[in-house]
């Protein structure tokens, strides 16, 4: 026995370790039509109305549906609805038909019980959702496969925000509901078959899927469900994510380093992909408390930051940022050039100037900030020295996301704190012009620009408002754009079909 | 020895209770909200609140303690707040990778250092012996974040040998997984070579100087018994503690490197148990750690008993 068990292991172990290093021969057989997809780390929850965490919305839009959605140039396009709601001439009422067919994942068929449950839940318990529950006065429905919103005000936002994958307005079966969420079921084109926290999430093939019969566009039309299987990996180190993608792992990967990209670009099989522009790095300040309630300290704040050099530090090639004032890039609609000679002005004299006028008594201006995004601290840093030159005294915090996060809900503690934002299709899904935001920006003339444009209906008259609240924006300095930046991902050459967008979808891709 | 293990075993409990508490006290002291983390950039302060309430955050720090001590006893360490799930099935899942990823590692450092520390000290001052101890200085002085990201580069990148990152998928089978996890045990292997090289060496030093080993050359026994047979015998107990040592620091989990091959372990799961502010999470893993790395230890006291006949306790 003993002679036989040593024979074996001399004979197995070899073998085993061949095996291993070969992997492919004993490995279990992968799917052909399987997606590989690297994000920046585990989804918090599969409900999205609770979130508004971008991954959290990448993930979701696999398995659960809205009413309405985003085309490819960003307008609001039906998706569960059957078409755009008829809106009645006082914009109070919105009658939204519901698509007939569409089945949830359980098989049970989605009328407007569930649609009218789901959104009273959203309106209840998800951020967006609450931010205009005080101007619904009821969702009702109005026969098997029609639904009704009347508003107690015109709100212009609401069908962007039915149609936002972030804190999300799904459609969930109605008896699955609950405060929270444990049996996550949807209409999307795929379904979740089994989620090993922090490893993958795999989705397969919803075959009951009803699509839309419309051309793709954006995340609208026909939705085509070309990969068998979807999954979806949590790879939190973004070097990690660079070498899985060239070695073949994953098929696309998400939020790449800058420095990646000559490297990426220079492989064979992958394909670097530039979201161009992305989103806008801000300076979001406190008109609560402390040192920038006094709009001539604001003033000089503004003067004195340098946006070219803080954009350079912080993505050190300008193919990754474009030094621009206005909120909305080129080419969208909401762009305006409204009070943007205010930008950019890197004028430290100017500032000096104000502080004197103020009579700044060198309080220590806070700026709370992170290296979770170490381009938001690189910016802090040239800022620092941009404001000390300028006669700021300057009191950097650094902390961990986490702890930025409970801080800057405590006006006490910061005057300064740092994040950013995709570019998002309509300007009232940030909150930060709001006055009941945390930097609590309120000014009577502003808020009132800010009234009239989210109950004006009519689409150019919302555009010119938004200049006016753009100009207001620099004239009192509500917050600091800092400019526009792009984010990287990769793809494998074979992947075709990825949209590039903040929050990429697979249903329509094709592996070659 | 019943007197022995009784003691020890109480000693067991006492730093388990002392880990508990200064686990509850120090992740509570650490700014951070899991429950803004959670909701996400946009939420309101006010939804931050009412999370915190839902998650029993808002209650009084003593009773939240005493409610954690009472079911941490009972062995129920919590509900994980992001994966909403018991914290033992939580730390249960990440175990087989840790507990892999430890023994291969160990395997590989044992077979690098052993054979080199025996012979560096057997050819003292010989340039095997200067080049074995340089090398192990290097090893042990080179980040190991550094050697898994050029291994990555090089032999998954690169020569496609090994996979880059992860533990398999959903049709991985035990192999695959075990192929997931060679270059990140390499790295460790490397790592943790250094110290027992050193180790090895030094206990060999010391034995083969004694005039038991004189006596036995002189009676003429061949070189290799003498070594292998008698020195390293007695030299065994060190090596084993230091052995015992650094298994036990692999098991608690190889923070870095299971982050740079993102392996879902022990070491990964607790850096990011404290980025979300996952209390339970962060309590569990630390009393887990605490009690594997006072049970390795004293299982290594007992192996002493096993190696050396002269040894009591």
């Amino acid at each position: 026995m003993k002679h036989a068990s040593k024979a074996t292991l001399r004979f197995a172990a070899p073998r085993l370790l061949a095996a291993l290093v070969a992997g492919t021969a004993l490995a279990g057989p992968a799917f052909a039509d399987t997606v590989n997809v690297a994000i920046v780390g585990e989804a918090d929850t599969f409900d999205p109305m609770m979130s508004t965490k971008d991954v959290v919305s990448i993930v979701t839009q696999h398995f659960l549906e809205t009413l309405y959605t985003f085309d490819g140039s960003w307008a609001v396009a039906p998706l569960l609805a059957a078409d755009m709601p008829e809106i009645s001439d006082d914009g109070l009422t919105y009658t939204i038909a519901l698509r007939d067919g569409v089945t949830f994942h359980d098989g049970s068929a989605m009328d407007s019980a569930d649609v009218v449950a789901s959104l009273e839940r959203w309106l209840a318990v998800a951020s967006r959702g609450k931010g205009v529950a005080d101007k619904v006065e009821a969702v009702e429905a109005t026969g098997p496969l029609t639904v009704e919103i009347r508003m107690k005000e015109a709100y212009a936002p609401l069908l962007s925000l039915l149609a936002f994958s972030n804190s999300a307005a799904v459609i969930y079966p109605q008896e699955t509901i609950a405060e929270t969420m444990t049996d996550i079921v949807g209409t999307g084109p795929y379904r979740i078959v089994e989620h090993v926290p922090d490893q993958y999430l795999q989705l397969a093939r919803f075959e009951d899927y009803a699509s839309r019969s419309e051309p793709s566009d954006g995340a609208a039309g026909a939705r085509t469900q070309a990969p068998d299987e979807i999954r979806f990996l949590p790879v939190p180190d973004a070097n990690t994510r660079v070498e899985g993608l060239l070695a073949g792992q994953y098929h696309f990967a998400d939020g790449l380093p800058a420095e990646s990209y000559d490297r990426i670009e220079g492989a064979e099989g992958v394909e670097p992909m530039l979201l161009r522009p992305f989103g806008w790095p801000v300076f979001a300040i406190n008109h609560k408390d402390g040192l920038l309630t006094d709009l001539t300290i604001r003033k000089a704040l503004q003067a004195a930051l340098p946006m070219d050099d803080m954009l350079y530090a912080a993505f050190g090639d300008d193919n990754f940022f474009v030094v621009d004032g206005p909120m909305y890039p080129e080419g969208w609609a909401w762009r305006s050039e409204a009070g943007t000679e205010l930008y950019n002005q890197n004028d430290q004299e100017k500032a000096a100037d104000l502080l004197v006028e103020a009579g700044y008594d060198g309080t220590p201006l806070r700026i709370l900030t992170s290296r979770q995004y170490e381009f938001h601290f690189k910016m802090a840093e040239v800022a620092k020295m941009a404001l000390e030159a300028a006669g700021f005294t300057v009191e950097m915090n650094v902390v961990d996301w986490a702890t930025l996060g409970q801080q800057r809900n405590d006006p006490a503690l910061w005057d300064i704190y740092i994040t950013h934002s995709p570019f998002l299709p309509e300007p009232a899904l940030t909150d930060l012009y709001a006055p009941t935001s945390r930097l609590g920006w309120s000014e009577p003339e502003k808020d009132a620009i800010l009234a009239r444009f989210t109950t004006e209906t009519d689409e150019e008259t919302r555009r010119e408002l938004f200049g006016q609240l753009q100009e207001k924006l620099y004239e009192d300095v509500g917050f600091i754009k800092i400019g526009g930046f792009n984010a990287l991902m990769g793809h494998a050459a074979g992947l075709e079909g990825v949209t590039a967008t903040p929050w990429p979808f697979f249903w329509n891709v094709t592996l070659d | 020895m019943t007197s022995y293990l009784v003691r020890r075993i109480v000693g067991m409990v006492v730093v388990i209770l002392l880990v508990l508490t200064i686990a509850f006290v120090i992740v509570r002291l650490a700014p951070g909200d899991p429950a803004a983390l959670m909701l996400g950039p946009e939420a309101t302060p006010q939804d931050a609140v009412e999370l915190r309430a839902r998650l029993g955050l808002d209650r009084p720090i003593l009773v939240q303690y005493l409610t954690f001590a009472g079911n941490a006893l009972r062995g129920d360490l919590g509900t994980s707040i992001f994966f909403n799930r018991p914290v033992t099935e939580v730390l249960a899942g990440r175990a087989e990778p840790t507990i892999f990823l430890a023994l291969m590692s160990l395997a590989i450092a044992l077979v690098i250092a052993t054979p080199i520390g025996i012979w560096a000290a057997y050819r003292r001052g010989s340039w095997l012996d200067q080049g074995a101890i340089s090398t192990a200085m290097l090893a042990a002085s080179v980040p190991s974040f550094w050697t898994g990201l050029m291994l990555q580069r090089w032999l998954a990148t690169e020569l496609g040998w090994f996979p880059a990152a992860g533990y398999g998928g959903p049709d991985a089978d035990f192999l695959e997984r075990m192929r997931h996890l060679i270059l990140p045990a390499i790295v460790l292997g490397i790592v943790n070579s250094a110290l027992i090289l050193r180790f090895t060496r030094a206990s060999m030093l010391d034995i083969l100087g004694e005039d038991y080993i004189r006596t036995a050359r002189s009676k003429g026994m061949p070189e290799r018994r003498v070594v292998l047979r008698h020195a390293l015998k007695n030299a065994a107990i060190p090596i084993i503690t230091i052995v015992g040592l650094t298994f036990a620091l692999l098991v608690s989990g190889a923070v870095v490197t299971e982050r740079v091959f993102n392996i879902p372990g022990l070491g990964n799961l607790v850096v990011s148990a404290v980025l979300r502010r996952d209390y339970p999470v962060i309590q569990g893993t630390l009393i887990v750690v605490a009690s594997l790395y006072v049970l390795i230890n004293l299982l290594t006291d007992l192996l002493y008993l096993v190696v050396d006949k002269r040894v009591r306790y």
